[in-house]
């Protein structure tokens, strides 16, 4: 079976600036696909490329095995909500989400009816007769996401469609998203710099870099697998350990050794801050299985509420940051004070980049 | 977004008005560049490459050209330091009542050109509004008769005409000004002297400019003021080149006139910017 | 009230006497019976207006102001709206220095203009006088403020609504008579208000191009010349009422704050 949306060596070019290198991206039929990445690594492009609003300087986009490389956005099947997401001030909101509607020449009657339905479809059913300027942040993005949906479009693309809102209302509408997905069972591809929006929404992420996506997968796959630095940086946090890796076995900067299989190479062995376990107390210890284990100084405690960072230094000057589901029982922890911590190796990812 | 999908719909649309541009405004200066280098024989103009003209402006109107120089100077800061002072009113001490007051310039602005002239003529005249308002309240007992057909009444009138025009953009530049970084310079010490001088001057140096240049090159290019509000004694360059035109018809001089007094116009309103910027440049 | 606030109050108030006084007087003496222009106004009288509407040439005069203003109005608001909304498209840069250019008549003084344009239009190209020579020379002058108000409105427009437009099946054509010209007219009308105005009141230019026509304010010349009567205050009033309300109304429309 051939994917829903193909894109085959697809880039772009602005003069010299190389915004989008060849790439190859497949999107299943109602894969709910978050393309990541910091700005300027070339995401937004690439959407509105899908969009039909930048021409690609080669390769080509294929939907439902039709070649739309070249048609203009008018004739695609796609529909996007965009940034700060343009709506007609004109217009009110019911002739703003039947604009579309009115174009393709839909009898008054039919249209009327699906209006409504894409209105109470994001819980706008009364606000039809409203202008635009009445409605608050969160509404016209509601707007401009039942605009889009009542065109019915084989594939919606969503250009960072909650950075205009604040952090409580981008948690509803990150709900809202998630359910209108489900109940229109469509295809939703959206653009975003934000990691933790792109985990909460996605099925599928694409971490985007330089103009190239650096790795594609599930969000756990994302987390805890990460092919590069940048990524494990990009996303949630993690510590660094540098190391040289010789003949299956690598030693750290920091003294300590494990089994790798791999080629001998300079390597980075990478642990997520809430797979760390630390101790305090010299009559403690860790749990057995975690094999790896080090003295550090603590250099500040930072209590965040359900959990506890703890940020220490090993002697070799290494910054390590742990996380512990504690409440700052922990008091005696001190700046300057001795501190065991460790990991499983299971944990660890170690890159070779 | 823009996109970069169809170049040449995007050039095209500005086309007429560059045509416009440059046949009505290009195309014509620049002939009447040329001509000042030819001459006139028999009433016809006759291709030449000579310099007489501008010998003769030099030779033949250096007092008007001074004295045209120095009336548009003179007028050109009248209007922009009362200009300043008005506009700095609207901004920071007139409250709520700032923007009427810009409206009312606004008002001012599109009076009519010949309408204001004529308007002083019959106000400043000896059987004119003022004399007689002054007659029937009984300050004076004579029409004052200095107060039309003198160098200042053309100062009053071109200061009249080019007092809106001069004010807008300097509220304009003030009107940009953050109220935050006053605060936070009066937070840090500065007395109101330091802040006008170190952070409201230095913002509105290109409003100011635009109205000194504005009212400046305006009255440096007037003829109708000094015709009829200035009196013999104020025979502005404008008369001379308009007269080049009505009576003489020798336009290679008025084209050189011309561009004598634009050249010279260029040259003061550059001296002009440079002084500006020099006593407001930033003090370490 | 301090001293200081007393002094800046006095200023104002004497500034805005200064620009508003001769058009107060202007107006008022169209009412006053006497034919001298003097103080104390003996009785009203509507007169004037009469004696103006007869004079002859007068109602010619005022049908070529209309004509021009018309024209002047109609060509530049297209021209200076078309070259605002693809300025409004290009770099800053290249937008930039192309408004420099565009708007640099405004700095000529109208007596350059004026002989400049006579000169180009009687020895090179060699076209008769008229109302025609009268509206191309207008365009120079007036365009800039159209392109300047529009382009001031396009800084904060929403680009993504012709993008919405396009995606939801508008074609370019659709999208701008649709979507851009209903969002920007308040600003196309104000500067075509704006730019009538000017070429209503214009003189100078006016003069030098318009060979042996009149409009409005070269009929007002004309009767300065061969000496005052009341009736010349109509004139005056009737072009500045013309050009105030059209500039009034588009400073209104626009919401143009200075």
């Amino acid at each position: 079976m051939t994917a829903h949306v193909e894109l085959r060596q697809i880039s772009k070019q602005y003069g010299a600036v190389r915004a989008v290198l060849p790439t190859d991206l497949d999107i299943q039929k109602g894969e709910f696909l978050a393309i990541l990445g910091p700005s300027g690594c070339g995401k937004t492009t690439l959407l509105r490329m899908i969009g039909g609003f930048v021409m690609p300087s080669g390769g080509t986009i294929t939907l439902e095995g039709q070649d739309v490389t070249r048609l203009k956005p008018e004739a695609r099947p796609t529909n996007m909500v965009f940034q700060g997401y343009g709506l007609f001030p004109h217009m009110t909101v019911a002739q703003n989400v039947g604009y579309g509607l009115r174009l393709a020449r839909v009898p008054d009657e039919e249209r009327k009816r699906r209006v409504q339905e894409a209105l109470s479809l994001v819980h706008l059913g009364d606000f039809g007769p409203r202008s635009i300027d009445q409605m608050s942040g969160g509404q016209r993005q509601r707007v401009a996401l039942a605009r889009a949906l009542v065109m019915q479009p084989k594939v919606l693309l969503l250009d960072e469609p909650l950075a205009a809102l604040d952090l409580k209302l981008r948690k509803a509408m990150q709900e809202e998203f998630r359910r209108i997905h489900s109940a229109t069972g469509g295809t939703f591809i959206f653009v975003t710099h934000d990691q933790e929006e792109a985990m909460s929404l996605a099925n599928r992420i694409c971490v985007m870099e330089g103009g190239r996506i650096v790795q594609s997968g599930s969000p756990q796959d994302i987390y805890l697998r990460p092919q590069s630095r940048f990524i494990s940086r990009f996303i949630g946090e993690a510590n660094f350990f540098r190391g040289q890796r010789k003949d299956g076995k690598v030693t750290l900067e920091n003294g300590l050794s494990f089994a790798d299989a791999g080629k001998d190479a300079e390597i980075d062995c990478v642990v997520r801050p809430e797979n760390m376990g630390i101790r305090l107390n010299e009559s403690e210890t860790l749990p057995a299985d975690f094999d790896l284990q080090i003295v550090s100084t603590v250099e500040e405690v930072v209590f965040l509420g359900p959990y506890t960072h703890y940020k220490l230094a090993t002697q070799n000057g290494e910054r390590i940051i742990v996380e512990v589901r504690d409440q700052g029982q922990n008091r005696c922890a001190h700046p300057g004070a001795k501190a065991l911590i460790g990991w499983r190796s299971r944990d660890h990812t170690v890159l070779t980049e | 977004m823009k996109n970069g999908r169809f170049p040449y719909a995007r050039i095209l649309p500005v086309l007429p008005s560059v045509l416009v541009f440059t046949a009505f405004f290009a195309v014509p200066l620049a002939y009447f560049f040329i001509i000042s280098f030819w001459r006139v024989r028999a009433f016809q103009l006759r291709p030449d490459a000579t310099l007489a003209q501008y010998e003769a402006v030099f030779l033949d109107y250096s007092g008007p050209l001074i004295f045209t120089l120095g009336m548009a100077l003179a007028i050109g800061l009248t209007t922009t330091l009362i200009a300043f002072a008005f506009a700095f009113f609207c901004r920071f001490r007139a409250y709520r009542f700032g923007t009427a007051l810009i409206f009312v310039t606004l008002l001012a602005l599109f009076g009519g050109y010949l309408t204001k002239i004529y308007m002083w003529k019959t106000i400043l005249g000896s059987a004119g509004i003022l004399n007689s308002a002054l007659l029937a309240i009984g300050l004076i007992d004579n029409p004052i008769t200095a107060l039309l057909y003198n160098p200042v009444a053309v100062v009053i009138t071109l200061v009249h005409y080019t007092l809106p025009l001069a004010v807008l953009p300097i509220y304009g530049s003030l009107k940009g000004i953050d109220d935050i970084p006053l605060e936070a310079a009066r937070d840090l010490g500065a007395s109101r002297m330091r802040i006008f001088a170190d952070i409201i001057v230095p913002q509105c140096r290109v409003g100011i400019l635009s109205a000194f240049s504005l009212s400046f090159i305006f009255a440096a290019g007037d003829y109708v003021t000094p015709l009829m509000v200035g009196g013999p004694s104020s025979s502005m360059i404008g008369l001379f080149i308009q007269n080049q035109f009505g009576t003489r018809l020798n336009s290679p001089l008025g084209s050189a006139m011309s561009f004598v007094v634009i050249g010279c116009c260029v040259v003061i309103i550059l001296t002009v910017a440079a002084a500006l910027f020099a006593v407001t440049r930033r003090r370490d | 009230m301090g001293l200081d606030r007393m002094i800046w109050t006095g200023f104002a108030t004497l500034t805005v006497l200064f620009m508003m006084s001769p058009l107060a007087v202007l107006v008022l003496f169209c009412f006053s019976e006497s034919p001298l222009l003097s103080f104390p106004i003996q009785g009203w009288t509507l007169h004037w207006f009469f004696a103006a509407f007869d004079r002859p040439g007068f109602f010619t005069a005022f049908q070529n102001s209309l004509i021009v203003t018309a024209c002047v109005g109609a060509v530049s608001t297209v021209i200076g709206t078309l070259a605002a909304l693809s300025l409004s498209r290009m770099n800053r840069r290249a937008a930039g220095s192309l408004m420099a250019l565009l708007t640099l008549p405004l700095m000529a003084p109208p007596l350059l203009l004026g002989i400049a344009l006579l000169t180009f239009y009687t020895s090179w190209v060699d076209v008769p006088l008229g109302l025609h020579t009268v509206i191309a020379s207008h365009l120079v002058f007036t365009q800039p403020f159209v392109i300047l108000v529009v382009s001031a409105r396009m800084l904060s427009f929403d680009f993504a609504t012709i993008d919405s437009a396009r995606d939801l099946g508008a074609s370019p054509l659709q999208a701008f008579f649709q979507i851009t010209l209903p969002i920007v007219s308040p600003s196309i009308l104000g500067g075509a208000l704006i730019a009538m105005a000017l070429s209503l009141d214009d003189f100078l230019v006016t003069f030098f191009t318009i060979g042996g026509n009149n409009t409005l304010p070269t009929f007002m010349w004309g009767m300065l010349r061969r000496g005052v009567d009341p009736s010349i205050n109509v004139v005056a009033v009737l072009i500045m009422a013309l050009s105030l309300g059209a500039t009034v109304l588009g400073f209104r429309i626009t919401r143009y704050r200075g």
